[in-house]
């Protein structure tokens, strides 16, 4: 339905130099009050995309609507709030002073400035001057900047670098508070499994390009199974003939990880205590999103 | 009027905003007065001594003052220019305000009215403080307290502002295209400080020179005060300028289109350059 789509681009594009494509025919939307987490390798071009989704970077070609509008116009960067990289403050002054100077910028009342430095836990800070925060505190800071226009859509770029385990957790909560109703968050980030506790739906981006986007139950659709067995290069290879078996791949010395589904778990002990392999170990293993995202982005799977 | 107001709060409440007034009024004082009155005072015999006199007293204000202006002056809100606007850069604050309500241009265009209402003190404590020195003189030698007319006062505030308008929008312009300060500073620095110097005093033997000196930013600033009556230092003291001079209409004029095209170019790369994550 037109309307519900809170970011909309269509083969967008940004070309640095005739061979340097950082953004390459993005098609993404990103609905009304949901959670849409980008997650890609670095590089991929997801920082760049959202500064496009900002008005900071032109395309070179395709089109993109933001909340309605051409991206950067005054009126739908008066309804985004956004965090972007690093959280940028001028260093010699004050948290609470930074937000009055954006507040001015935005055209927001200073009566707005206390409850958002309060929401990220700021307020008994907010005296003391940016150069003296913590990287945590600098990001909490780029929060509050970020929520200070009540926006409608949040555009959130590595919003928990920095933080410790605690802090991750309240920004998670945080974030995933407030993507109820009717703002909409766009959040990137490497942590795959901060991306499956606070996303409702995903794009993959490779290269420029959303390889695949869904919710989480269908990005982590099927199974894999995972088998211990002796000798496991013998495994390996009788797995290879068996129908609807996928890949197979290696990890430790006995251990392999198999993309079948769980019906097939049956054959594939069969065959392999038929042909003389030993197995001692046998389960399904629902799959995860870092295994899809490794597996659709090609990088190499470090441990399970 | 926000983005002003913002823009003013983040000038007033730099540190290196004082340090630039304070450095910039105790350097026009020294080589205004003190200098020439320490001069005076220690030599009772050379010739011209009432001269020196002469000029030191408060009547004499408007001539004397302004001729730190193009030079020293100039110096100092260069750096302020490319502080103003370069720090946006080195810091990243560029992409957290473009993200606010403000266009690109209403941003920019804040920022240089900003500027320009910040470079007033630095033109108006210099006279307050000139006219201070002149008067502490004057008591010492029993001078008359005289001030210059009002018409002439007026007239040497608002050329003293525009030079240095025309100086710290070529600081803007210079941490535009350099996208920091570092770089910025160091160019206008060489800039200012020494390749115009060297084409005025090459414009002496060389005739292309000369014709390309009197389109530079000292020398109009210069042909400027001496349109205001004040005698241009010698060559050898620091600030001195040896060039050719120019008309005061004409000086004017060149000025106020460097201005303009200092402020227009550096809005045009600010509101078509890309934000990076690099800027």
């Amino acid at each position: 339905m037109p309307g519900d789509f809170v970011i909309e681009s269509e083969n967008l594009t940004k070309r640095y130099r005739p061979h340097i494509m950082a953004v390459d025919g993005l098609n993404m939307q990103a609905r009304r009050g949901e959670v849409y987490g980008f997650v890609g390798p670095n590089g991929a071009g997801k920082t760049t995309a959202l500064r496009m989704f900002l008005g900071l970077v032109r395309a070179s070609s395709g089109s993109c609507l933001v909340l309605g509008e051409k991206p950067g116009t005054p009126g739908a960067l008066a309804r985004i709030g956004a965090l972007v990289e690093t959280p940028a403050f001028y260093p010699y002054l004050s948290g609470r002073n930074n937000l009055r100077v954006l507040a001015r910028h935005a055209g927001v009342p200073y009566s707005r400035i206390e409850p958002v430095l309060e929401e990220v836990e700021l307020s008994s800070r907010g005296d003391d001057r940016f150069k003296t925060y913590s990287l945590g505190m600098k990001q909490r800071l780029g929060m509050a900047a970020a929520l200070l226009k009540d926006p409608e859509l949040l555009i959130l770029d590595e919003p928990t670098n920095g933080l410790d385990p605690a802090g991750m957790a309240e920004m998670r909560h945080l974030i995933r508070n407030l993507g109820h109703g009717n703002r909409t968050v766009l959040l990137s980030s490497h942590l795959m499994g901060e991306l499956e506790q606070i996303c409702d739906r995903i794009g993959v981006v490779k290269d420029g390009k959303i390889v695949v986007e869904g919710s989480l139950d269908e990005l982590r659709q099927g199974t894999r199974i995972k088998l211990r067995a002796k000798p496991v290069v013998r495994a390996r290879e009788l797995l290879a003939s068996l129908d609807g078996v996928g890949q197979t791949e290696m990890q430790d010395d006995d251990m392999l990880i198999i993309e079948a589904d769980q019906s097939l778990a049956a054959d594939i002990n069969r065959l392999l205590v038929t042909a003389g392999v030993d197995v001692s170990e046998l389960t399904t293993v629902q799959n995860s999103l870092e295994s899809v995202f490794l597996s659709l982005t090609g990088e190499v799977r470090s441990h399970e | 009027m926000n983005s002003l107001l913002a823009e003013l709060l983040l000038i007033r409440r730099r540190a290196a905003t004082w340090i630039l007034l304070g450095f910039w009024t105790a350097i026009a004082l020294l080589f205004s007065y003190v200098l020439p009155y320490y001069a005076y005072t220690a030599n009772t015999n050379f010739h011209g001594r009432g001269i020196v006199l002469y000029v030191l007293l408060p009547q004499n204000l408007v001539s004397t003052i302004t001729t730190t202006f193009p030079f020293f002056g100039g110096t100092m809100v260069l750096i302020l220019g490319v502080l103003c606007m370069g720090s946006e850069y080195n810091w990243g604050t560029l992409t957290t305000v473009l993200v606010q309500r403000d266009g690109r241009l209403k941003f920019f265009l804040s920022k240089i009215a900003a500027l320009a209402i910040a470079i007033v003190p630095f033109v108006l404590l210099v006279f307050v403080l000139g006219f201070v020195a002149s008067s502490i003189i004057a008591l010492r030698e029993d001078q008359a307290i005289m001030l210059p007319s009002m018409w002439d006062l007026v007239r040497a505030l608002s050329v003293g502002w525009l030079l240095l308008a025309a100086w710290a929008s070529f600081g803007v312009l210079l941490a535009v295209l350099s996208k920091g300060t570092a770089l910025a500073i160091g160019l206008g620095i060489i800039y200012g400080l020494v390749l115009e110097g060297i084409i005025s005093s090459f414009g002496q033997q060389i005739d292309l020179l000369d014709q390309v000196s009197k389109g530079l930013l000292r020398t109009n600033g210069y042909s400027l005060i001496s349109a205001l009556g004040s005698s241009i230092p010698a060559e050898a003291g620091p600030g001195g300028f040896s060039g050719t001079t120019v008309s005061g209409t004409q000086a004017l004029i060149v000025i106020v289109v460097y201005i303009l095209l200092f402020v227009a170019f550096s809005a045009l790369v600010v509101k078509r350059r890309d934000v990076s994550g690099t800027s």
